[in-house]
């Protein structure tokens, strides 16, 4: 067996491990959905975006199309990485012949395809029932922003792992890192009524220029919402997020003391 | 492996010297060892004695300090990917993903490895045949283990590291887990075992090594291990009010003690030593209740050599 099939047969353990853990299945992929109808039943009309009045609708979905990939692809991933760590699995890989690499490209393959399952979900259930238009610039966007928000966030996942000693300790501070950045960022508040410190804030952090990048691509006709600035801030935490995973990632139970 | 006029003893493992700190604290002090093909190796002691930092750096996890290690004729400290085709692990904490079906988790661990053996006979050696489409989260403590076993058996090794197999199962559990074991033996694995029961050791081991405070404090055979003690029985019976120790100690020649209303003495010759006793008794008129002969056990080696008492096993304290 080649290291590339394996690759991908471990990639189908993963996505099988994923449909089979209730948690994961509804945390993932059926809360954001929920969030979704929950925001556009609360706030109907319109909002202001760009200068201009856009459909709130809109904005929600590209809103929570933003937090569903920082969901996947950091929280979860963070959650998957540390369970398995402390289980000793990553330790028992280790000891096997198979390459490290496998194992984390099929923990990053099987993120992406939750994430472009649950983002499809979600753009259809937008156009369903929210009248948001699935334009050329529009899909532009967002195929561009999901790629570049499941590198950046998968990146800064694998590096937390390495203060996040076990999965309580991961399923705390990844929904809540989240949730947190879901306020700064302008994806649950629209940020026409934020206080201009917090979005100043939230633009240190990745997923306010996701979040505004995707916003952008479903709500200003014509724009893919790609800006240097947006996609640069995104690159520049993933990068170095990847190189600290790279340095100082462990493949060992971080709590046991080792004899 | 042998030929017909030539026997070659074939060392899978070879330790020599091996030192091992963390910090400032020296754990391994210089040990040196071999596991033979097709032997199973025990490796004793209790915990904190040092099994697992030396089956970590048999198996590539740790580095070492000083000495030469050879597995396979390689240093473990520089495994390659052909090297780890050739070794099986089972760890002391392993929590199999509880979601997958045991036939699964055997079958993605198969792809590991370059020769693997089939995955169905594989289960069938650890007995969980019945079990091979149960998930992993709805197994018993005992078969989880043995789901484990099988993991570390898949790649067909040519030596399978078992870290304390049985430490937390039930005694019917750890029954099982040596009716496996021995299975294994039988094929003719290189099996190096370490554990803290030393009936375990006893019962699957072909030779033993007892690790004490990073050191090793014996090895040989169980029955070499016995005669290490010497051929000291010991004598006890009820003390009983008005009894003269002091005489009992010149009538018999040697230390008498008293303890939790045991009289207890230590005896080479108990045929001769319990002739001595009767006639003291007999004239004295002194009741032996409760009077006992007993041969020490290779748990007794062990507390003894481990330097510490692993629980209280024996009636009597000497």
């Amino acid at each position: 067996m080649s290291d590339l099939s394996l690759a991908l047969a471990q990639t189908r353990y993963a996505v099988r491990g994923f449909l089979r853990d209730p948690t994961a299945l509804g945390f993932t992929a059926f809360f954001p959905i929920l969030l979704l109808l929950l925001f556009n039943a609360i706030f109907k009309g319109s909002t202001n975006f760009n200068g201009g009045h856009v459909p709130a609708p809109s904005y929600y979905t590209a809103s929570i199309i933003g937090y569903e990939i920082m969901l996947v692809s950091f929280a979860s991933l963070l959650v998957r990485v540390t369970t398995n760590r402390e289980r000793g699995l990553l330790k028992r890989f280790r000891g096997t012949p198979m390459p490290s690499w496998v194992y984390l490209f099929s923990e990053i393959a099987r993120t992406l395809i939750v994430v472009v399952t649950t983002v499809a979900i979600l753009v259809a259930v937008g156009a369903i029932f929210y009248h948001v238009h699935l334009a050329a610039h529009l899909m532009i966007g967002l195929v561009t922003y999901t790629v570049a928000g499941v590198f950046s966030f998968s990146a800064l996942a694998l590096a937390l792992t390495r203060v996040t000693a076990t999965a309580d300790a991961a399923s705390a501070v990844g929904p809540l890192a989240a949730t947190i950045l879901a306020f700064l960022s302008g994806v649950f508040i629209p940020v026409a009524i934020m206080p201009s410190w917090m979005l100043n804030l939230g633009k240190v952090f990745p997923l306010e220029h996701m979040a505004r990048g995707l916003q952008t691509a479903f709500l200003v006709p014509g724009s893919t919402g790609v800006t240097g600035i947006d996609l640069g801030v995104m690159l520049l935490w993933g990068v170095a997020g990847l190189v600290v995973a790279v340095s100082s990632f462990r493949w060992e139970p971080l709590a046991s003391g080792g004899r | 492996m042998s030929t017909s006029n030539v026997k070659v003893v074939n060392r899978v493992v070879s330790v020599e010297g091996l030192r091992k700190s963390y910090g400032d604290r020296e754990r391994l002090h210089g040990i040196s060892f071999e596991v033979r093909a097709g032997e199973i190796l025990g490796f004793l002691g209790t915990n904190g004695a040092g099994k697992t930092t030396t089956i970590e750096i048999l198996e590539g996890y740790r580095p070492y300090n000083g000495g030469s290690v050879s597995v396979l004729g390689v240093n473990p400290a520089h495994a390659t990917r052909a090297w780890r085709n050739r070794i099986g692990l089972v760890l002391q904490e392993c929590e199999l993903d509880p979601v997958y079906t045991v036939r699964e988790t055997v079958t993605i661990f198969s792809r590991y490895f370059r020769r693997a053996t089939d995955v169905a006979a594989t289960i069938e050696a650890v007995g969980l045949s019945s079990k091979a489409n149960d998930r992993v989260g709805q197994l018993s403590g005992g078969q989880k283990r043995r789901l484990d076993v099988a993991v570390g058996l898949v790649g067909d090794p040519e030596i399978l590291f078992l870290d304390e197999p049985t430490t937390g199962l039930d005694p019917i559990a750890r029954r099982e887990m040596w009716t496996m074991i021995e299975g294994l033996r039988d094929a003719g694995k290189t099996i190096f075992l370490t554990t803290h029961y030393m009936d375990e050791a006893e019962h699957l081991a072909d030779r033993i090594i007892i690790l004490r405070d990073g050191e090793i404090a014996a090895q040989g055979t169980a029955e070499e291990l016995s005669a290490t003690l010497g051929h000291q029985t010991a004598i006890t019976f009820d003390a009983v009010a008005g009894l003269n120790l002091d005489e009992l100690r010149v009538v018999m020649g040697r230390p008498v003690s008293l303890v939790d209303g045991l009289v207890h003495f230590e005896s080479a010759d108990v045929q001769h030593d319990l002739r001595t006793l009767l006639r003291w008794a007999r004239k004295g008129h002194v009741t032996l209740a409760n009077l006992q002969a007993v041969q020490p056990s290779l748990d007794d080696v062990f507390v003894q050599l481990a330097g510490e008492s692993v629980g209280d096993r024996r009636e009597v304290e000497p």
